[in-house]
Order: C-alpha cells, then structure tokens, then sequence
C-alpha cells in the first residue's frame, strides 16, 4: 500500500491511543467526543459528511478501541450499520441515516445475532410475512452488538421472496422488544433483539444494492474481522503490560523477567500478536478492497487473532502472578473481552471449517 | 495404612453405603440456593455441611484415627467419587483447617497444640494460610514481616496479601522473620495467630471472578504467645516445606476426583446439548477427540494422585511427586474449563455468578476457566513447579538466582 496509507493509519492510531487511553478504562470518552474525532464517518462518503476512507481505517480505530477495552458503541452503532447502509440501494432515508452516523446524532444497531453457529450465520435472524395486517416482522437475534442503547434497527430478514433485505425500524415499534444482555465482559453492551408479528411499513423494507445473499454474507465478515481487529488490539495491551510487569517486579533479587520461563512466555506471546497482526491488516484491506476471496482472509484472521487473544491475555494473568488476578489489575478485563471476541460471529473451529471447505 | 488390606468387596460394600449416605443429606437444590447468595449464607452453609460430613465421618478422613479420621485411601477415593457423582457441595471454607493446619499441627505441633486445636477444627474452627507478602511470592522466603520477642511471646508487625478466606477465619498459619540477621531461610518462624488478638486488619481483595474471597492481612504489633510457635525459632522454613509436601497428595486426591467426575461428566453433557447450529458438538469427530484425550488425562491424574498418597504414607516419596501432580491437575483444569466455554459459546458469558461452594468446575465455563488461575498462580506458580521438577525431579542444574 502507498506510504500515504501508513501515516494516515499512524495518525489515526495515535490519536485514538491518546483519546482512548487518556480516558482511563471506566471513563470512555463520551460518544460527542468520538463523533468529533470524525471516527463514525469514516466510511461514509464526504458528500454525507463522512471522511470517505474504508474498512481498512475502521479497522485501526477498532483495534485501538479493544486496546483499551473501551466502552464505547463504535462496533453496533458505526461499523456495522454504515457497513449495512453502504450495502444498500441509495436512496434519501439511507442517506440522512448515514448523515446522522457522521456527525454522531443517530446511534443504530443491526441485529446481527453474536451466537452463529458457523463462521457466518446462514440466514438472517428474522423474516417477513405477508399478512392481511400488512407485512409481519418475525425472529429473534441475541448477543447483538449495541443493541440496548440503539436508537434505530436494522433487522436482516428475508423477505416473503425468500431474499435477504434490510428492515429499518425504531426500536418502541408495537411487537419489537430489545432487552439488555449483561455479560462477563461488562466492557461492552450487547443485547436481544426479538420481533413477535410486528407490522412495518413497505417502505421500511431496504433492499441490498447487488446480490443480496453475498450482502448478508459480507455483513457477517465485517463483524468477524472487526472482533478480530478487537481482539488484537487487547493482544497487543496484554503484551505491553505484561512486559513493563516483568521488568520491574522482582522476585530473588531480580526482575521475574530475567527467568527465561518468563522471558520465554512473553517472546510467545510476541510471536502469537505479530502473526494476528498480519492476519487482521491482511482481512481489513481484503474486505475494503471487496476481494471476492475475502472470506477465507476473514476467518482466517477472526480464528487465529480470537484464540491468540485469549491465549495472551491469560498469560498475561500467569506473569503478573497474583496481582493479575484482582479486580483492580484489570487483566480480568481484556481476558474477559478476548474470551467473548474469541465466541463472537463464529468460534475459531466454525471459520476454520469454512477455510477447510476449499480442500474438497 | 493404605487400603491394600481392604478386600474389593469392603470397597464395594462402603461404595453403596456412601451411595445411600449422599442420596439422603446432600441438601436438593442447594446449587441455586448458594448461586449468588452473600457472604453470610455462604458461611452458614459452609458450616452445616460440615458438620454434616462430620457426623457421617467424612469430614476429616484423611486424618489420622486417634483424631477422628483413618480411613483407608481406597475408601477415601471412593468417598470422593460418589461426593462427585452425587454433585455435593464442596468444603471451601474448611479446607485450609483440614488440611493445611492440621498437616502442620500433625507433623510438627506439639501435643497441647494438638489437643487444643484439631478437635476446634472439627467443631467448626477456620484457618487461613497467611505466607504471601506484597515483596514475597514466588520467593516466599524474602518475607519481611517481623515477629520480635517480647517477654514471653513475640510481637508481629506487617502485611500479608492473597490470604485466602481470612475475612472468616478464627486462625492464621503465620510465617514471619524471627532473626533478620540470618540468611533468609534460616530466621523465619512458623506461628499459630488467633486472628481475634488487637491489631489484625483484614481487607478483602476483589478478584477477577467478582468475587472477594482473598484478602490483605495487616499485622500492628499483634501479640502472639510462646504457645503459638509450631517447631523451633527459625526453623519455620522447614516446617513450611514439610507440611506444604504432606497437605497436597490428600487435598489433590479429592479435586482429581472431582474434575474426574463430575467436571468432566458435565463437559461431556455440554458437548451433548444440542449447539448453536443445531448438531451436538459431539457429533463433531475433533470435538471427540479433545473429550477422549481428557478422559485419558484425568484417568493417569488419578492414577498420579492416589500414587502420591501412598507414596508418602510409605515414606518413598521423590522430591518433585507433589509439584508433577499440582502442576499437571492445574493445567489440565484451565485446558478443560477453557474448552468448555469454547463449546458453550457466548451463552456462558450471561452466566454471571457460579454457585459458591461448587467445585473448580461447576458448569459456568466461562467463570470456571478464569478462575483456573486460581490454581496455576498460587501455591507455587506453574513457572515454579516446572523449575523444581527440573531442578529437585531432574536433578538439573540451577538457573541462577540471588537469594
Ligand atoms: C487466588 C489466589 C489465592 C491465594 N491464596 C493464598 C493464601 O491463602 N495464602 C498465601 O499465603 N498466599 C496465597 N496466594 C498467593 C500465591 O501463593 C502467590 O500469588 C504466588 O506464590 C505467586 O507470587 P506473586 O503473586 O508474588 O507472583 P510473583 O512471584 O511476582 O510472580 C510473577 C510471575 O513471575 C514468575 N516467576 C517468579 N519467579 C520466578 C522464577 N524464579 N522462575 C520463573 N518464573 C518466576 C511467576 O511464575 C509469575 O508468573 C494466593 C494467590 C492467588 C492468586
């Protein structure tokens, strides 16, 4: 890539490092401050207000959100729904929707469920039934990233034709109910997203621009390389305290870090960040360049950088001997969010039987 | 006193007995009664279950006769196999009185120490182990807390961080320096603290499961008496070592039968709900696989354990037997809790508190697989049990160290 690419991505990193780790873990900064930085409209165009950049820059901006196990609803309400909206006909509510994104007024979700059972869910969560009450909206989505605070919804479904489209709805919608899933990670919110015979408008039916299957498909590959990215940018943190850790506690009158068991363990660890790193970069410009072959780069990046998160988080705990197991370390935090990245949109055995299906 | 004179037929005999025992006291439903419960229901519950054991004769059987224990290892593993089978709370709070306190008093206390202590343990008494320091770990022998005599006692001044379950405790397993002039391992002393004498400050620590079950232990010119010393001054480090060796066979026999089966049975019935896409994971063939390859571990981890035991009754113990073991089952643990919330995917993360008095492994992988560590941190460190087989196991060089 040009060496423009790398300093927008540098600069970028450097002051989300600095707006997110300046925060501190429990105070993220406020979404005014992240709509300021301009992050939310990265990917929408600039005729909309956005910056026009691509995944590629979300990528950086998610991976130093993971870095800091930030709470913010970057994920749900930015990367999902600008990727969703991006896939859809154009058209003046998508537009204003997209508007609102940019400058940080609308917070949407799309409720894409967290708990697929293959690399990326088969069919959307929810369909439409034509009825004498209008169109009904049926289904259920868990683990839906940002759900709870949403403001607007975007619900894949398929519609009576059997093709997946886009159902854009408020959340008090009569038959609509979205509840709040609290989980171990309490870094991140995410919630259910069910519809029991909701009616929706015709006009509340969006359709995807080209191919609606591989839309939905790709939708799916943007959430798993997006946990991925999380997931390395928590690596990478792990890493980075666990080497400042072992350097100056001393245990025999030395630094624990100048035992080659520990010394080893952190060179693993390394070792384990750097391949995930290749792998993520590798996926995120697969998918913004659209590379019909960005499926396997996605589930290659999202099985390897999920495992390799927990892995290093947990060794994290291990090096840090018992300070690493209070609260107050916050290591529980990034192990917490690594094991979640690490099930979310796909379990690594789910992505790597998917990348396994090209062998037959 | 091995079970070898025990015919199978005895052990078949005390197997259903113990059947019928569980069947009838573990209390039904006592897994979401202690599911996010406070600490005072936690304790009270603690207490009666013991006491229940106690009465039964399942408490302390690992103790010797004379103290209301003796029963035959072959007997003891069975008990804790059917104690699992059946899905019996586990003794959480007592654990260090059974076996830490009372493998000390039994090795090295004197016989009032002794009498005065081991029949309390049994009527309820708890203790707390209290080595670690903020500047001492893994190099628990750099300890800097102080115990100077005065008149006929000593007075203790410091801190003591990760003691587990002192908020509870009536009793405190003590290491502190006794002749700072000394080469480090030669001036500590090895004490008996009534945690009730003025000065002692407990603070709970919260961990990373949520939970505050570990605290800080600060010690203000705290008064022990003559009669609390365990051994001889400055030979608190031997004593340490001794009964750290003797207390890890009996408490790992019960947890390898625990993970055998019941966290094991219960990793299985996870693998045989039906998935997210719809298949048992079971009908995955490398889902198998990882199955068959922990039911082989944990049979050679008992088979480990109960070799341990026997080994130290009979005196043939090697030096790196108890770190082979520690090592192995804390592993194997953090290997099948993290497998299990691999297969439970992101449902066991709603699953915010596990029930307390459970076992390492209660089913709620995701909190069970973080608090592994639980096991490969403390006690000796995983890093440091490798080092010690290498080093006492092996016979290996030293890797250099100061101190
Ligand atoms: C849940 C929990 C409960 C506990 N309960 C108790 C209790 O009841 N009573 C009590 O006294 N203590 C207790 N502890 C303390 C425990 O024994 C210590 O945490 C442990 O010995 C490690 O010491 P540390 O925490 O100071 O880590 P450190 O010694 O600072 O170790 C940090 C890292 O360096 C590594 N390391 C250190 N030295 C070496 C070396 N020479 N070679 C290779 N690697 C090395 C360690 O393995 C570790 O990974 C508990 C700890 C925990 C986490």
């Amino acid at each position: 890539m040009s060496t423009d690419f790398s300093d927008l991505h540098g600069e970028l990193r450097a002051v989300a490092r600095d707006l997110l780790g300046g925060a501190g873990r429990d105070r993220a900064p406020g979404w005014k401050a992240i709509a300021a930085s301009g992050w939310p409209g990265l990917e929408v165009p600039e005729a909309l207000g956005g910056s026009g950049a691509t995944f590629a820059e979300v990528a950086v901006v998610l991976e130093e959100m993971g870095r800091a196990a930030a709470s913010t609803p970057y994920f749900g309400t930015a990367v999902l729904s600008v990727a969703a909206l991006d896939l859809l006909e154009p058209g003046p509510d998508r537009d204003e929707l997209l508007r609102g994104i940019a400058s940080g007024a609308a917070l949407p979700a799309v409720a894409l469920a967290g708990d697929t059972g293959t690399a990326v869910a088969a069919r959307p969560p929810f369909r439409l039934e034509r009825s004498a009450r209008g169109l009904l909206l049926h289904g259920d989505a868990a683990f839906v990233p940002d759900a709870a605070g949403a403001d607007r919804l975007l619900l894949p479904a398929l519609a009576p034709g059997g093709e997946p489209v886009m159902v854009d709805a408020r959340p008090d919608l009569a038959g609509i109910r979205v509840t709040a899933q609290p989980l171990l990670d309490a870094s991140r919110a995410f919630g259910r997203v069910t519809a029991e015979a909701a009616v929706v408008a015709e006009g509340a039916v969006r359709r995807f621009a080209a191919d609606p299957e591989a839309a939905f498909r790709h939708l799916g590959d943007r959430a798993a390389v997006a946990v991925a990215c999380d997931g390395l940018g928590l690596s990478e943190a792990m890493l980075d305290t666990t080497v400042a850790y072992v350097g100056v506690r001393e245990q025999f009158g030395r630094p624990v870090g100048s035992f080659q068991a520990v010394k080893h363990a952190c060179a693993d660890m390394f070792v384990r960040v750097a391949v995930a790193r290749r792998l993520v970069e590798a996926a995120a410009r697969a998918l913004s360049a659209g590379d019909p072959d960005g499926w396997v780069a996605a589930s290659m990046a999202k099985s390897y950088a999920g495992e390799a998160a927990v892995d290093v988080a947990g060794k994290a705990m291990q090096l840090h001997g018992g300070m690493g197991y209070t609260w107050e370390s916050g290591v529980h935090v990034h192990l917490k969010r690594a094991m979640l990245d690490r099930s979310l949109f796909g379990s690594p055995a789910a992505h790597r039987r998917r990348i396994a299906r090209r062998y037959r | 006193m091995t079970g070898a004179r025990r015919t199978a037929q005895d052990v078949g005999e005390f197997r259903a007995e113990v059947r019928e025992w569980c069947r009838e006291h573990i209390p039904a439903g006592w897994r979401e009664a202690q599911t996010g419960v406070g600490e005072e229901e936690f304790v009270a519950f603690q207490k009666a279950w013991f006491q229940e054991l106690r009465r039964a004769g399942f408490a302390v059987p690992h103790w010797p006769a004379e103290w209301g224990g003796g029963m035959p290892v072959a007997e003891q593993i069975v008990l804790y196999q059917e104690l699992a089978a059946h899905d019996a709370p586990r003794l959480v709070l007592a654990f260090v009185a059974i076996h830490h306190a009372a493998a000390t008093l039994l090795a090295a206390g004197t016989d009032e120490q002794r009498r005065r202590h081991l029949p309390a343990i049994l009527d309820g008494e708890i203790w707390v182990q209290g080595f670690s320091e903020p500047g001492a770990g893994s190099d628990l022998a750099a300890l800097s807390t102080t115990a100077r005599r005065q008149g006929d006692g000593y007075v203790v001044n410091g801190q003591k961080v990760w003691a587990s379950g002192a908020a509870h405790a009536d009793w405190c397993l003590l290491l502190a320096r006794t002749d700072p002039d000394a080469p480090k391992r030669r001036g500590i002393s090895y004490f008996l603290l009534d945690m009730g004498t003025p000065g002692i400050d407990v603070r709970p620590v919260r961990q990373a499961t949520g939970e505050s079950h570990f605290c800080e232990i600060f010690l203000d010119d705290v008064v022990i008496p003559r009669t609390g010393l365990v051994g001889r001054e400055n030979e608190g480090w031997r004593v340490a070592q001794e009964t750290l060796g003797a207390e890890r066979g009996m408490t790992m026999l019960e947890l390898a039968e625990r993970l055998g089966n019941a966290g094991f049975r219960w990793l299985v019935e996870t693998c045989a709900r039906s998935g997210l896409s719809g298949a048992p994971p079971l009908e995955d063939p490398l889902v198998a696989d990882r199955l068959a390859g922990f039911e082989t571990e944990l049979t050679a981890l008992r088979a480990l354990c109960r070799d341990l035991v026997e080994r130290h009754d009979a005196g043939t113990s090697g030096p790196a037997d108890a770190s082979v073991v520690k090592l192995f089952y804390s592993e194997l643990l953090q290997r099948m809790t993290a497998f299990g919330a691999e297969i439970a995917g992101p449902a066991a993360h709603a699953e915010l508190r596990k029930p307390l008095s459970s076992g390492w492994e209660s089913g709620a992988w995701a909190l069970d697989f973080i608090g592994s560590w639980e096991w490969t941190i403390p006690g000796g460190t995983s890093e440091i049990q490798r080092t010690i087989i290498g080093e006492r196991g092996l016979g290996l060089p030293r890797e250099s160290r100061s101190g």
